[in-house]
């Protein structure tokens, strides 16, 4: 399969949108066939030779490979609707990274902007530095967030993230804003820095993991009595895997907070010791 | 009585098992190999892994879940214990057990899976149940079970796995949502004809020994071990299945048929259910080797299983074959 390597040439005035851009359709595609392909500047569309030097070669890989290199901070819409092959950045992204993917996996070696992996629902996305606000959430006036695939963010993440999440894992290295997980209708959230003011604000159903400082938890929850040792032993193992503050999760004792009493109160917060 | 795929069946010839050629047996350490083979059938199958807060309340789970699974007659399955599994062997880093249930079809299967989890594992205190086969058809394991939540189930998926937390008095009862069900082997046999009672049944538990200590096959009777060996039919036409009187003892002299010589007392049969023809082979030649060194001198005579001639099941395991160059005279 083919291996398309898109170089910046130099940063656009302009926010540009990406969407259509997957390895999926430069497959076959001969690199002045790729360069002919037009993308949105603000209102102009132009061909993307305009913003990036275009070289291909093969890759054993079935689905294709997209490689971009250069800050991309400009360019949003970046993985928009992935459903197989491979994306890596080797800098940063703009908006809507890897939003509405179902399959595939995306890379980012930089930080991504706002609502990152919003309503993805499938496939894996992977930021090695910060999102921004409402990442694994929902579109602008949609019903549902994130609802399936895993998002692995290695830096800190904004405000929102995971609003009205419905399915698949998130999982947040560092520290996260106000409102995490808030409306959260189901899934499973690790965070391994501090949280922001409001945590499961809403939440439904779903987990929540603190394998950093605990949060200040709403009224609006109550101390489970129960033990959850299995669920919670088959969840931390998975979580393990990703290392960094997830490592050594199993071995740790855990206090569960169950709620929000306000929505349907069936999700958990559970902050490790 | 035995399952319908040893020595008795609704579906096989009238009169069971023909005569073994004792003049082609081998004899091995005084015991005598008849050149014959067990005949088995295929069944569905599928593993459950049954954790618990420690390894005696899994065997109390276990024990249970596969009581009353002798025979696919009149037990819709057949299942045992396979073996223990160990903290580091299991999803969730407790003590376990493996077991296997068998049953004529995948449906009838799904039905025994859903009944017997439902009475004997969820109701056992700190238990939770995986699935034991990832690859075949998937059957509902957690499914349905999760709806006695009242609502209050949980669902999780976890690595790509939806497993169901259900609340109880004791904390929360997980299950894995469903499990694979495989191909398998039903009614590899053997039978052991001794002096007495105590030759066959140290013979029996020797076998049966060595065969637990392999993996995917189980020996579905008490003890793995079956005294009511059956044939096909009976003069009572409401009954599809009766005595073998073949390898009665007690009625030497009585039936045309006998395979019992004078000095024969007493004839146990052990019934294997494996995941594979090869594991239902390598059990019969670990319970025949066990056998074997007991010898004569312990009072076992000889060694048959049972078959229909070879009409019925696909699955033929000559005694001999799997005895390979052990089976010479001695």
């Amino acid at each position: 399969m083919t291996r398309v390597r898109l170089v910046l040439k130099q940063a656009p005035a302009l926010r540009v949108d990406m969407r259509g851009v997957t390895p999926a359709a430069l497959a076959g595609l001969a690199p002045v066939q790729i360069e002919r392909l037009t993308i949105t500047h603000g209102t102009q569309t132009l061909a993307l030779a305009e913003f990036f030097a275009v070289d291909s070669n093969t890759t054993p890989d079935a689905a294709g490979e997209l490689m971009f290199e250069g800050d991309l901070s400009r360019f949003d819409r970046i993985g928009w609707q992935l459903g197989a092959g491979r994306i890596v950045v080797a800098g940063s992204v703009g908006d809507y990274a890897g939003a509405c993917m179902s399959g595939g996996d995306m890379h980012v070696q930089g930080d991504a902007g706002m609502l990152a992996a919003c309503e993805m629902a499938g496939g894996t996305l992977s930021i090695d530095g910060d999102v921004g606000d409402h990442a694994a959430s929902s579109l602008p006036g949609s019903m549902d967030g994130m609802r399936g695939g895993t998002l692995i963010v290695r830096g800190r993440a904004g405000d929102r993230f995971a609003d009205r999440m419905r399915r698949g894992s998130a999982l947040v290295f560092g520290d996260v804003g106000d409102f995490l997980a808030s409306r959260l209708v189901a899934g499973t959230i690790a965070i391994g820095g501090t949280a922001g003011a409001h945590v499961g604000y809403g939440m439904r159903r779903g987990s929540v993991v603190f394998a950093g400082s605990a949060p200040r938890v709403a009224p609006t929850f109550v101390p489970a009595l129960a033990d959850a040792a299995v669920a919670w032993q088959l969840l931390a193992r998975d979580l393990a895997r990703h290392g960094g503050p997830f490592e050594g999760l199993a071995g740790r004792r855990i206090v569960r907070h169950l709620g929000d009493l306000s929505a349907d109160g069936r999700g958990e917060l559970i902050l490790a010791a | 009585m035995t399952s319908p795929r040893s020595t008795g069946t609704s579906v096989g010839p009238p009169g069971g098992r023909g005569p073994a050629p004792v003049s082609d047996a081998r004899i091995i350490n005084g015991v005598v190999i008849d050149d014959t083979f067990a005949e088995a059938f295929p069944m569905k199958a599928t593993r459950l892994v049954i954790t618990a807060h420690n390894l005696t309340w899994a065997r109390h789970a276990a024990a249970s879940a596969t009581g009353f699974a002798t025979s696919v007659i009149a037990c819709g399955c057949e299942a045992g214990i396979e073996r223990e599994l160990g903290a580091e062997e299991t999803p969730d880093g407790r003590p376990g057990l493996a077991i296997l249930i068998f049953s004529m079809s995948g449906k009838e299967l799904a039905k025994q899976v859903e009944r017997r989890v439902g009475q004997c594992v969820l109701t056992c205190p700190t238990t939770a149940v995986f699935a034991g086969i990832a690859e075949g058809e998937a059957i509902a394991l957690g499914k349905n079970l999760r709806f006695f939540g009242d609502g209050w189930q949980i669902s999780k998926v976890i690595a790509g796995v939806r497993y169901w937390r259900i609340p109880v008095m004791d904390g929360e009862f997980v299950a894995q949502e469903t499990t694979a069900v495989t191909k398998a082997v039903g009614g590899g046999n053997l039978l052991m004809l001794a002096t007495d009672t105590d030759a066959a049944l140290g013979a029996a538990e020797a076998a049966v020994q060595a065969m637990r200590r392999l993996p995917n096959v189980v020996m579905p009777f008490p003890g793995g071990v079956v005294r009511s060996g059956s044939k096909v039919g009976s003069k009572y036409a409401t009954l599809s299945a009766s005595t073998n009187d073949a390898f009665c003892p007690g009625l030497h002299g009585l039936v045309a048929n006998s395979e019992i010589t004078p000095e024969v007392r007493c004839v146990l049969e052990i019934v294997i259910d494996g995941l594979t023809e090869a594991d239902v082979g390598a059990a019969m030649r670990a319970g025949m080797q066990a056998c074997i060194a007991i010898g004569a001198r312990g009072g076992l005579l000889r060694i048959s299983a049972g078959n229909y001639g070879g009409k019925l099941g696909p699955y033929h395991f000559h005694l001999h074959k799997l005895l390979g160059a052990e089976g010479g005279q001695a």
